[in-house]
């Protein structure tokens, strides 16, 4: 991409074992420093330059939710309900030894993470949340990413599709074995985590709020398609002690599409 | 071999640029309607079904799409219940086949059981019982279905109703996606158990469950049998030998599209436009992403259409395909009585096809024109149909009783409990 200005450390990878063992979640791992647990997006977790970045102030851990993991589509099958995932996550946290992580969550990872932080007040330390889901206003349709179609896709995620951040991050590998697994990643990322969004994207979250106690800065690209800016002072005026950070000329990636933007925001507020 | 009519029914009078604007299904304005036109699509549509009733057919089958102008049948018990009411008045021996109730989409199960009785009772004892699993718009656009749970509430709605069918005693019913502290219908169907279908695309995993479990298997050849058909009858035959199970062509059912008139040019001036109409404003008008939104499908199955999306056949340039294409891939069977008989019976001679679903009133065809081709078809093409398999000692078990079907001992039904078994994937 063409954002990253050092050579980025390539994660490592470790697993840990919940749920009575019924689930072994894949995480990646990179940096040193505090604990920061980072819960990725609908489509899968990628590791970018954002997380590179976060690597070298923090000891960053990514999951890999349920189902995303290559070459384990069944997880997804496992857990059923929203509260048992939190639970998952918990557990996981717990098993890594994490003590009061930073937790970042972007889009269905921000929902997570928000849910996170309702259901166990005092797992993070801080909470960011960027372009979270899990808020329902009937003036403000979020879009069903899974629902869209191959053109209006691109729309949805990005404020400027065609610009060169957007058509690297769309951009499928050209080998065709390696663009099907891709694909098809893709799709059952989608397909595992809307088992929480379907058909709406409103579990509940509104009336737990309240119970966040960590301080919180909510990311939100102004021009976002997907789910529109105003949820960010939905969600400010629902969480007690937070702050919105509103990055120019972003869609629903804001940590993709403005990376130093964004980063400048998360990094002031994180110090 | 039995042959059915089968009909759906759409709207007959959308505008002539309709596929260019609209899509066929969730989105499509309703404002493009007016009174006078859906009560002649619906009613003229049962009409016909009559028509086929009185003409011999062997079975009348009929389809549910919930918000599509394709076919105005969100629940094919209404209509199915009507036609079983009128048949049984007139003395029609004909098989009542809703294809039917989508069990993937269903919050209803125990309804759905109910209703399915209903109907064979009403038909004493016709009913032939189709449970797709359910297209993945109508599921989870229509429905709310996340897609992820689609095949898994599919296998344990199934299950629930075969019991409730089966069953003597009440039971509680404590699955994954219901809970029913005490199932216990009134009325159960006169049929010990009505046959089973299950609707298939292609997919190995559904053809596989419907041979383990005995059920009846139908392939719609919508996407056009020329392309598709080799595939998916030789991957379910080949599955059957696996399984060392029987050929038996009453296993199969085969959905066609079929246009007869006097001659071949006849039929292509009659009856192209309508073809035309009822393909590009309807299949072809369906979005991709509503066929297959993400989770539907399992990841194994998105690897294999990615790479081979043969069971497609020509569904993607079918918004914008003209009559010749439409015939050229098998989309439509027309011509004359003689050139659609020898289609037909080579057909369902090479690929072992004992059930043949006649669908005869589609698109924009005004019910004169569908009462002309159902005539055709009934003096013309089906006598000659009829007597295919006959004497080759294969007997018919998936067909109901009263109507010369031979059931399969309700033993071979395997009663499995509700709790954790119902395996998503």
């Amino acid at each position: 991409m063409t954002t990253t200005e050092r050579a980025q450390p390539s994660p490592r990878e470790e697993t840990v074992d919940v749920w009575n063992g019924r689930l072994r979640l894949r995480v990646k791992v990179a940096g040193q420093g505090a604990p920061l647990l980072y819960l990725h997006g609908s489509t899968g977790l990628a590791w970018d330059p954002f997380l590179s970045r976060l690597a070298e102030q923090y000891t960053v851990y990514a999951p890999e939710f349920p189902g995303t993991s290559a070459g384990e589509p069944d997880a997804a099958h496992v857990i059923d309900d929203l509260s048992d995932m939190v639970l998952v996550f918990e557990e996981a946290s717990r098993s890594l030894g994490l003590s009061q992580p930073v937790v970042v969550g972007h889009d269905f990872g921000g929902m997570l993470a928000a849910e996170l932080a309702a259901h166990f007040p005092a797992l993070p330390g801080k909470l960011v949340l960027i372009s979270p889901l899990g808020l329902w206003r009937d003036d403000l349709p979020v879009a069903t990413l899974s629902a869209a179609s191959q053109t209006e896709l691109p729309g949805l995620l990005f404020h400027d599709p065609s610009g060169d951040v957007a058509q690297a991050a769309l951009a499928f590998p050209e080998d065709p074995e390696a663009a099907v697994e891709a694909a098809a990643g893709m799709v059952w990322s989608l397909g595992s985590t809307g088992k929480y969004l379907w058909p709406i994207p409103d579990r509940g979250l509104r009336a737990r709020l309240h119970r966040v106690a960590a301080r919180t800065l909510i990311v939100w690209g102004r021009e976002d398609r997907l789910a529109p800016a105003a949820y960010a002072d939905e969600f400010a005026g629902l969480i007690r002690d937070s702050a919105v950070a509103l990055i120019d000329d972003s869609g629903h990636l804001p940590q993709v599409e403005q990376f130093k933007q964004a980063l400048t925001r998360i990094e002031e507020f994180l110090k | 071999m039995k042959v059915t009519l089968f009909e759906q029914a759409p709207y007959r009078f959308l505008p002539s640029d309709f596929e260019a604007h609209h899509d066929s299904v969730c989105s499509t304005p309703y404002s493009l309607t007016t009174e006078a036109g859906v009560y002649s699509s619906v009613v003229d549509y049962i009409d016909e079904l009559m028509t086929g009733a009185r003409a011999g057919f062997d079975g009348i089958s009929l389809t549910e799409h919930g918000q599509s102008s394709y076919d105005l049948s969100p629940n094919p018990n209404l209509v199915a219940s009507a036609v079983a009411y009128a048949t049984e008045t007139e003395r029609l021996s004909t098989a009542i086949f809703p294809m039917g109730r989508s069990l993937g989409k269903t919050r209803e199960p125990v309804r759905v059981a109910e209703e399915y009785a209903m109907v064979d009772v009403i038909s004493g004892g016709r009913l032939i019982a189709g449970f797709p699993v359910g297209l993945s718009y109508d599921a989870s656009i229509n429905n709310g279905i996340p897609p992820i749970e689609v095949r898994g509430r599919f296998e344990e709605n199934l299950e629930l109703i075969l019991r409730a069918w089966r069953d003597r005693d009440p039971f509680a019913w404590n699955g994954r996606y219901g809970q029913f502290p005490q199932v216990n219908l009134w009325p159960r169907p006169l049929q010990e158990q009505p046959p089973v279908w299950i609707t298939g695309i292609g997919n190995p995993r559904t053809m596989q469950l419907t041979l383990e479990r005995g059920f009846g298997f139908n392939y719609f050849g919508f996407a056009g049998a020329k392309l598709t058909g080799k595939r998916i009858f030789e991957r379910f035959w080949e599955l059957a030998d696996q399984l060392g199970l029987e050929r038996n062509p009453y296993r199969m059912g085969f959905l066609q599209t079929i246009a007869v008139s006097e001659t071949d040019a006849r039929a292509e001036k009659e009856y192209g436009a309508h073809a035309e109409y009822a393909y590009r404003k309807g299949l072809g008008a369906i979005p991709p992403e509503m066929l297959g939104l993400p989770g539907g499908v399992n990841i194994h199955g998105v690897k294999a259409m990615l790479k081979d999306p043969g069971d497609f056949g020509m569904y993607g340039t079918m918004r914008t395909a003209g009559f010749g294409e439409l015939a050229d891939a098998g989309v439509v069977i027309a011509g004359s009585p003689a050139t659609v008989r020898d289609q037909l019976l080579e057909y369902c001679t090479t690929y072992g096809i004992g059930n043949l679903h006649a669908m005869l009133g589609f698109g924009s065809m005004p019910k004169d024109l569908v009462q002309k081709n159902i005539h055709l078809f009934a003096t013309e093409v089906l006598p000659h149909l009829r007597t295919l398999w006959q004497d080759q000692g294969f007997a018919h078990h998936w067909w109901p009783k009263r109507l010369g079907g031979v059931p399969l001992p309700a033993a071979q039904e395997h009663a499995p409990s509700a709790a954790g078994r119902t395996q998503a994937s």
